[in-house]
């Protein structure tokens, strides 16, 4: 039920690590959350989809990683580093 | 294109609200105050044996509220009829539970050196609240026989981290078929440890187990 906070706390933390490391459009934000995490995936997928489809991170894509017992962690996030990739 | 790059984080997503928690929990124990969060689903009873609580034990012990409900501020008035002390209202506009935050802004408001306990009346709700550290000393959830027997196995999380159990409404046990040997099997089987005290908040001996453990809970009071 609490989806959408864990959503909202997932962007502020991409927002603070993205301009910690410089790094420029976030790509992908990987999330690792347990059976017993209790959060329901589909919702959280749900949630963080409309907040990624807004800036700043038009484009991001949420990437849930299943796991066993109750983790709930940002694993890693996916971003231009603003060099040309050729 | 640019080039794309994976920066690893492995950061707890309630890493904020933990060092939130972390801060009431430094404030109460510098204030020497206890705090006792209040949990159970809605309509199990946590208001009804606060007003109880304010009214019977005014006498004895300087007791602050917190309570959070979704919209209105219907249990803060509830409670503001028995207590002499402004009850801490948080309306969480939709959010199911309460969080560290919210808790320590609302501790701006308590004077805790007149205060022997704080209570924080959580969000209706035997999921959500079970996931957010507010800085408590004490988890209480409250399990009314009105409910299922298998609302322990049901929502486990909750149960699990509780270090108390309240069974609320034992005066409607002639009632109801509400068969108190398969909850407390259901309770010992996610929680074996757990503390669990019969209350009726309706009948005039009926919470005076819970008296007990709030007294002893309670800051000593220096004396006066």
């Amino acid at each position: 039920m609490h989806e959408l906070s864990v959503a909202l706390e997932v962007c502020r933390m991409t927002e603070v690590r993205v301009g910690a490391a410089g790094a420029g459009a976030v790509r992908a934000v990987g999330l690792e959350v347990g059976d017993d995490a209790g959060v329901e995936i589909g919702n959280l997928q749900f949630c963080l989809e409309a907040l990624l489809a807004e800036p700043p991170f038009a484009g991001a894509r949420p990437v849930i990683l299943r796991r066993s017992g109750d983790v709930l962690r940002l694993a890693y996030l996916e971003v231009d580093d603003g060099c040309p990739d050729d | 294109m640019m080039a794309v790059r994976t920066i690893e984080v492995r950061e707890r997503v309630l890493a904020k609200n933990d060092e939130l928690a972390a801060q009431v929990r430094a404030r109460l124990a510098a204030a020497r105050v206890p705090a006792i969060n209040l949990m159970s689903s809605p309509g199990a009873g946590k208001t009804t044996l606060l007003e109880r609580t304010l009214t019977d034990l005014a006498a004895d012990l300087s007791l602050a509220v917190v309570t959070g409900d979704v919209q209105t501020h219907n249990d803060a008035d509830r409670l503001a009829r028995h207590t002499d002390r402004l009850v801490q209202a948080v309306v969480t506009n939709g959010a199911c539970h309460l969080d560290a935050r919210q808790i320590l802004t609302a501790l701006d408001a308590i004077d805790l050196a007149s205060t022997d306990l704080v209570f924080i009346e959580n969000v209706g709700n035997l999921v959500c609240p079970a996931s957010w550290d507010l800085g408590e000393n004490t988890r209480v959830v409250l399990f009314s026989i009105t409910e299922g027997e298998d609302k322990p196995v049901k929502y486990p999380k909750m149960f699990q981290q509780a270090d108390t159990v309240v069974l609320t409404k034992l005066d409607l046990l002639p009632h109801v078929p509400f068969r108190l040997d398969q909850a407390m099997a259901c309770l010992r089987r996610v929680n074996p440890y757990l503390d669990v005290i019969s209350t009726s908040a309706l009948t005039p001996d009926g919470v005076r187990p819970w008296y007990d453990f709030v007294r002893a809970e309670a800051r000593p009071k220096s004396p006066r």
